[in-house]
């Protein structure tokens, strides 16, 4: 009798009631593809290369080039997750660099230096969301032109020299020092990644955002405050690029007109691969954008430590790029006719 | 996001006020447009030389080619076509070998728009059988494209003495005469997309493709029509470009991209597809290629260049978004 109920009930169930795989969802998902990615890098870097590709001192290497990519990938994933990309993030970096720089060459202190230059960060930020979420421009025109005009700012900053020298030594041992044989800052980046995980996937912000990005009419109707997220995640993303720009200064001990110039195809490219889209949000998670990044990195390395041409680099992340959208397609996403 | 699919909402109908919306732009364009040349032209009066009409003549020449083929990308519900950049090194190139093998003009011509062509049509392919959207599908053939160039090829340069050459530094009734093909192309186009059926059913797919798949035009059929006709005209540009630009290497366009896709925007030609008018372009390719003259005039370094453009990208798309969601036409 109490059979027969749970039958009629399990029958009785809606369409739209997706049940709960994880293992099928932990192999099939967007994290999934990535990480099989990833570990075929590992794999093909280990017979091509030998051990020495995951030595402490070969991983520090690709670690140090990632700390800038990394951060930012993990704060603007939050804009891609709300449907809303930021293609200023590469400007931003490199305005936000010349900023701190300026500041810091001009005698103020390192904290006083950050704190301004977030703070600029931070408008710029709001700036975007005024005009995406305000007057409802397209994401990818509008953020162009951000990019196109902190660019020029940046350089007029820097001048004449092209680069405005900013040396710290206090400044410049915090972000270039070691624990355990690997970058600092890579470790707290990778930890940084990890947060970000978590409040994507067990917060009430992280799914806010998630449902804003999947649907915005339907999750304006279930109450969710949709101007105001993606306004966050526009925020968010600023503010990411501007942390990266202070860490370069404290990796190069300046900064110059070009800093970060291509970050923003660079990061998405490999946040793409890694299960995120930049004209759908609501999909994609921070590990899959940091193995991403990771794999991208692997695949330039391996080409560098063979001594081949880095244009093969390109060749190789386009068609990652147009793999990865293909199974993002297959796996639900939108097809285009 | 604007980008999105528009399926399901439908053109709402047109009060009489708003039709004259189009050329409420137009009107717009060219007070703008004329109030920077005079603010240029009473701060240095010799702004009005014939060298300053050259150089923006000049500008104006290879963007705004490429912004006809950009424009039909975009009316036809292809958004952004990001591969101009590739595109046009690729042609430019095949453009140079095809001279330097002392092919007549006409001939080379003829070979950089059928290289064009092929170029949108593997765009299209991509784009039409993995039924990818052409905004990703264009950045990653982009990247591609750009960096299999870099292997054949780091800097390039028509013959000195050739035709292509002199047709760089020809002049026809005082303007550069590569100018000249860029307005009778703007016109033509902007002629053919709202008098002819072929047209007319692209901007119709661009509107609402759903109800264009009803009436029964082939999607797939536009989609290869509109990439391939836009690669022409990359091809075409790229005459223009590799006959007056001298040496050039495989990013030397990428600078292009922006003010091309600007140039669309402030035209009033909806990146979401289905409405705008050609002849714009004249308007907004002008006011944008005299932006940067009118600059080095006032005093500025040519890198303060990029922050007018990047505003003025910014407050046109902001006014696009905002005109769509008020649902004018």
């Amino acid at each position: 009798m109490t059979d027969a109920t749970a039958t009629t009930t399990e029958r009785t169930l809606p369409a739209y009631v997706v049940p709960h795989r994880p293992i099928r969802q932990a192999l099939t998902g967007s994290v999934a593809s990535i990480a099989f990615t990833f570990i075929a890098v590992i794999v093909v870097g280990l017979f091509w290369v030998g051990p020495k590709f995951i030595s402490a001192g070969n991983v520090s290497i690709i670690g140090t080039f990632l700390i800038v990519p990394l951060i930012v990938g993990a704060f603007s994933g939050f804009a891609l997750l709300a449907g809303v990309v930021d293609l200023s993030i590469g400007s931003i970096v490199g305005l936000s660099s010349a900023i701190f720089a300026f500041l810091i060459a001009d005698g103020w202190p390192v904290a006083g230096a950050a704190t301004v230059t977030l703070s600029i960060c931070l408008v710029i930020g709001g700036l975007n969301a005024l005009a995406i979420v305000r007057f409802g421009a397209d994401p990818i025109a509008a953020t162009l032109g951000m990019l196109t005009a902190l660019r020029g700012i940046t350089w007029v900053l820097c001048g004449n020299q092209r680069m405005i020298p900013a040396f710290d030594i206090d400044y410049f041992t915090l972000i270039n020092s070691q624990v355990l044989g690997l970058p600092l800052f890579f470790l707290f980046a990778i930890g940084l990644t990890l947060l970000a995980t978590l409040v994507v996937t067990k917060t009430r912000l992280g799914r806010h955002v998630q449902a804003v990005g999947g649907d915005d009419r339907a999750a304006g109707r279930a109450g969710i405050p949709v101007a105001w997220v993606r306004t966050f995640a526009l925020l968010l993303s600023a503010f990411g690029a501007g942390i990266g720009g202070l860490i370069y200064v404290g990796q190069l001990g300046s900064a110059a007109g070009a800093t970060g110039f291509g970050l923003e195809f660079q990061v998405y490219a490999a946040l793409m691969i890694g299960g995120y889209s930049i004209l759908r949000g609501g999909v994609g998670n921070p590990i899959g954008g940091a193995l991403g990044l990771l794999a991208v990195a692997g695949v330039s390395n391996i080409l560098d430590l063979k001594a081949i041409s880095p244009y093969y680099v390109n060749i190789i992340v386009g068609l990652l790029l147009l793999a990865a959208v293909l199974l993002d397609r297959i796996r639900g996403g939108d097809a285009y006719e | 996001m604007s980008l999105n699919q528009a399926i399901e909402t439908a053109p709402p109908a047109v009060p009489l006020k708003v039709r004259f919306g189009g050329w409420g732009t137009a009107l717009i364009l060219i007070a703008v447009w004329l109030l920077l040349i005079a603010a240029t032209g009473l701060y240095r009066p010799d702004f009005f030389a014939h060298q300053t009409m050259l150089a923006i003549a000049f500008t104006m020449a290879v963007v705004g080619v490429l912004a006809v083929g950009q424009g039909i990308i975009a009316i036809s519900g292809g958004f952004i076509d990001l591969s101009q950049p590739a595109g046009l090194i690729l042609t430019s190139l095949v453009a140079v070998r095809l001279s330097e093998a002392g092919l007549p003009l006409p001939l080379v011509v003829v070979g950089a728009v059928v290289a064009g062509m092929l170029w949108g049509a593997f765009n299209a392919t991509i784009i039409v059988f993995a039924r990818l959207n052409p905004v990703i599908v264009t950045l990653a053939t982009n990247f591609i494209g750009l960096a299999a160039l870099y292997l054949i090829f780091q800097l390039a340069q028509v013959p000195n003495g050739s035709e292509i050459y002199h047709l760089g530094r020809a002049s026809f009734l005082g303007l550069p005469a590569i100018w000249w093909p860029m307005v009778v192309i703007i016109l033509v186009v902007g002629f053919l997309m709202r008098s002819t059926r072929y047209g007319r059913r692209a901007t119709a797919v661009g509107g609402n493709r759903a109800a264009a798949k009803a009436r029964g035009i082939s999607l797939r059929t536009t989609r290869y029509a509109t990439f391939m006709a836009a690669g022409g005209f990359v091809g075409f540009a790229a005459v223009l470009f590799a006959s007056a630009a001298g040496p050039f290497n495989p990013s030397s366009a990428s600078t292009l991209q922006l003010n091309v896709i600007a140039a669309v925007i402030l035209g009033g030609i909806s990146l979401a597809g289905g409405r705008g008018n050609f002849w714009m372009l004249l308007l907004s390719v002008g006011f944008l290629s005299t932006i940067p003259t009118a600059l080095v005039f006032f005093g500025l370094s040519s890198d303060t260049q990029s922050i007018f453009q990047g505003a003025l990208l910014m407050i046109a798309v902001a006014i696009d978004g905002y005109r769509a969601r008020r649902g004018a036409p």
